[in-house]
């Protein structure tokens, strides 16, 4: 069976119903990190000290990871933009650097923990380690879209691969998007 | 029937069961509750031995399990069954055959959606084997209590997660299949009203769950990774300084919960307007009155659900500023309410009505659900919700919100669309002896709460209010209630049989039996694969009964 509007845009609407289904879906993660950060702004009002990110955190890494992640998004775009084998390409490169964005996070990560920095310790620390985990967790998923999305060129249409490259370039800008609203928070505020 | 089907129909029906079983569930577990209230110190015949020594004393339920009892009636009712069965089980099954889709726009994401809910309804079910028990700091889990709660609590939340997954998978799916696959000539002014009231609440269901995954994850961190999201400095716990960092704010969950938890309650509501309206519409053999107007006040009071979140916190002290803020917008709320059900009560008026066992339970279901939505304007304002909050008036006020409300609609949609589900009917006279039984159970439960929360007895009482000697007098209601409670689960078992036995030997209908208009029943019964062959083209509204010059008293949707 053939699902209308799969690949080809309603007229009403002006939408296939994958490009659709994903800005509902970045509606539904929007509130999701909203309340986090809404969390965040109300703890942070109401405590007695809270201590500049940068003298906690490694600035330097952050600020590496940020660009990496931008490189992401970047190649995200390409793949958007290019028919379907070079597509492949880009999306393999997005997740190289997905997966470096992740290292450097494991690593500053460890090294923190090694510090004696823990969830535990102070509020800054466990709004840092759970908002910046589960952003971790939506670099994970995306990794394993743009895996998924690799391994389908060759078995689906162009036109389904070009859905599915389109719905991720919108994921990973939102993806960055958050991390900047973290790193700012973070690491600079 | 393939269990792993992508199939909606299929779907549909696979919720439809699982959140009927859990509904079976959250009654027996609020049966046992009840039958304690009436007699704290007497065991429970039967059940009381059946349920272990780590449950109960001698027959009588230990306080831990009274807890537990409470907190997963509600979770099990309000998340496991009510919400699936309106969204999962009416949603998934009617909304691609009404606009006249032949599946959701997404199948598969449609059968994991499924899978999710049973993995999440699997996993609070399990919670009750875990050492302590499940659950057990109320249905809104509120910290710091529940922070400190025995394990339990921890697959509560985890189960709460894996559930906001589902619906959030659910309702993009059943957005993008109403603006995107109807068929041609159904504009949006077209859809019956089920269709709107279901957008509106899948936008509900999307927008509003999230803050609540977002408040579990927190709530989790706090219980694993000794956090303090939710617990302030120098908290004393057991007569000990609390060993964490502190600076959190218990204040911040019930933010976060009741940012979900008031648009969830017109998660719980608006698909009932749906149904009752199309069973309304249908025993009326009129059009609905008002189409227009119910849309807008759907869609205003969707906007709306999301600024009234604090009128559930008005004892936390809160400003004068910020309590009149959230009373003004309580006030505004219950507009389109009033807009929704004044239009269902004016579309009877002139109609020749036909009383069939769907159309008393939607007809039951009008002042079910006025009673309970009047009741709840005084607990909208500070200086009436601050005495009667957490007594049984607000009990009594959300349940005839969700049980004699939303439950009749759903029982009036269960045997509306039975024949379109399995080409029978279900027996007649065994579904009115259910409406009637039900109708005289749920208020004999229900009304004696507004007097005895009136006379201040409050919620989660252990002993019933024994204690106190100001509600000595209650015996006789308290008694009265779970004799209800328990004649009422006697009245399920003819909905459980009419059912089962309707499934295979229920009288056999054609395609169309209610000569109702809608696309659903343009098909056969049951549908077939894809469910419309040829695919149907769309000629006029939703509601066209009783047109003058047409040969029917009905003109269906597709005819041209």
């Amino acid at each position: 069976m053939i699902i209308p509007y799969t690949t080809e845009r309603r007229a009403d609407t002006g939408m296939t119903n994958v490009t659709l289904g994903m800005w509902l879906f970045i509606a539904s993660e929007v509130m999701l990190f909203g309340a986090l950060f809404s969390a965040y702004a109300l703890l942070r009002v109401s405590a007695t000290d809270w201590p500049p990110g940068r003298d906690l955190l490694n600035l330097t890494i952050g600020a590496v990871n940020t660009v990496v992640l931008a490189g992401v998004t970047a190649s995200a775009w390409r793949a958007r933009r290019s028919p379907g084998p070079q597509a492949g390409r880009w999306l393999a490169i997005g997740v190289l650097l997905a997966l470096a964005f992740l290292g450097l996070k494991g690593w500053e990560y460890s090294s923190e923990l090694g510090a004696g920095l823990r969830p535990a310790t102070s509020t800054f620390l466990a709004m840092y380690f759970t908002l910046t985990g589960l952003h971790a967790l939506h670099v994970v998923a995306g990794i394993i879209a743009n895996v998924w999305a690799i391994a389908g060129i060759s078995r689906v249409t162009d036109a389904m691969t070009a859905g599915r490259t389109r719905s991720l370039a919108l994921y990973w800008v939102f993806v960055d998007i958050v991390w900047l609203i973290i790193f700012g928070l973070m690491y600079l505020l | 029937m393939r269990i792993f089907s992508t199939d909606h129909k299929v779907i549909g029906l696979q919720y439809a069961f699982t959140s009927l079983a859990f509904l079976l569930l959250g009654f027996l577990l609020i049966l046992t509750l009840r039958l304690h209230l009436a007699w704290p110190a007497q065991p429970i015949p039967v059940l009381g031995a059946l349920l272990g020594e780590s449950r109960t004393s001698g027959g009588v339920l230990l306080p831990e399990f009274y807890l537990q009892l409470g907190a997963m009636h509600g979770t099990v009712m309000v998340f496991l069954a009510v919400v699936p069965l309106a969204v999962g089980a009416f949603g998934n099954y009617l909304i691609p055959l009404m606009i006249g889709a032949p599946d959701m726009a997404f199948p598969r994401l449609n059968a994991t959606s499924y899978w999710l809910y049973l993995l999440a309804g699997l996993v609070m079910l399990a919670s009750f084997f875990l050492p302590g028990g499940s659950a057990q700091s109320g249905w809104t889990s509120y910290p710091p209590l529940a922070d400190f709660a025995t394990a339990g609590q921890t697959a509560w939340l985890v189960g709460m997660f894996v559930l906001v997954l589902s619906s959030m998978l659910n309702s993009i799916n059943l957005i993008v299949t109403v603006l995107q696959l109807r068929a041609p000539g159904m504009t949006l002014m077209r859809m019956p009203f089920f269709v709107w009231a279901m957008l509106v609440t899948s936008f509900l269901l999307l927008l509003a769950f999230p803050p609540l995954q977002a408040a579990s994850v927190l709530q989790l961190m706090d219980r694993l990774a000794g956090t303090s999201f939710f617990l302030p400095s120098g908290l004393v716990t057991s007569g000990q300084p609390a060993n964490v960092s502190g600076g959190g704010s218990p204040i911040l969950w019930q933010h976060l919960f009741w940012f979900l938890g008031h648009p969830e309650v017109y998660v719980l509501i608006l698909p009932a307007f749906g149904i009752v309206a199309e069973v309304i519409a249908n025993i009326t053999r009129k059009p609905l009155w008002g189409y227009r107007a119910m849309v807008g006040a759907a869609l205003f009071m969707g906007t709306m659900s999301f600024i009234v979140w604090a009128h559930h916190m008005f004892l936390t002290g809160m400003g004068p500023a910020l309590s009149g803020f959230f009373q003004i917008t309580t006030m505004i709320i219950s507009i389109p309410s009033v807009v929704i059900i004044a239009s269902l009560v004016l579309s009877l008026s002139g109609g020749s009505i036909r009383f069939t066992t769907p159309g008393l339970f939607a007809l039951g279901f009008l002042p079910m659900f006025g009673l309970g939505g009047l009741t709840g304007l005084p607990l909208g304002l500070a200086a009436t919700d601050i005495p009667l909050h957490d007594t049984y008036y607000v009990i009594g006020h959300f349940h005839y919100i969700v049980a004699p409300g939303t439950m009749f609609a759903l029982f009036a949609g269960i045997y509306y669309w039975f024949p379109k589900v399995t080409g029978r009917k279900l027996n007649d006279a065994l579904g009115k002896l259910h409406f009637w039984g039900s109708f005289i159970g749920m208020n004999g439960i229900f009304l004696p709460m507004f007097i005895q929360g009136l006379a201040g007895m409050n919620r989660r009482l252990y002993d019933g209010g024994r204690t106190y000697q100001t509600f000595s007098g209650f015996d006789g209601s308290l008694h009265g209630q779970a004799w209800s409670a328990v004649f009422l689960g006697v009245v399920q078992l003819f909905f459980i049989v009419n059912l089962f036995w309707s499934l295979k030997k229920g009288a056999r209908v054609s395609d169309n039996p209610w000569n109702s208009t809608t696309l659903e029943w343009a098909t056969t019964s049951p549908p077939p694969a894809h469910n419309f062959d040829p695919a149907l083209t769309v000629y006029r509204g939703a509601y066209e009964y009783s047109e003058p010059g047409a040969p029917r008293d009905f003109t269906a949707q597709h005819q041209p």
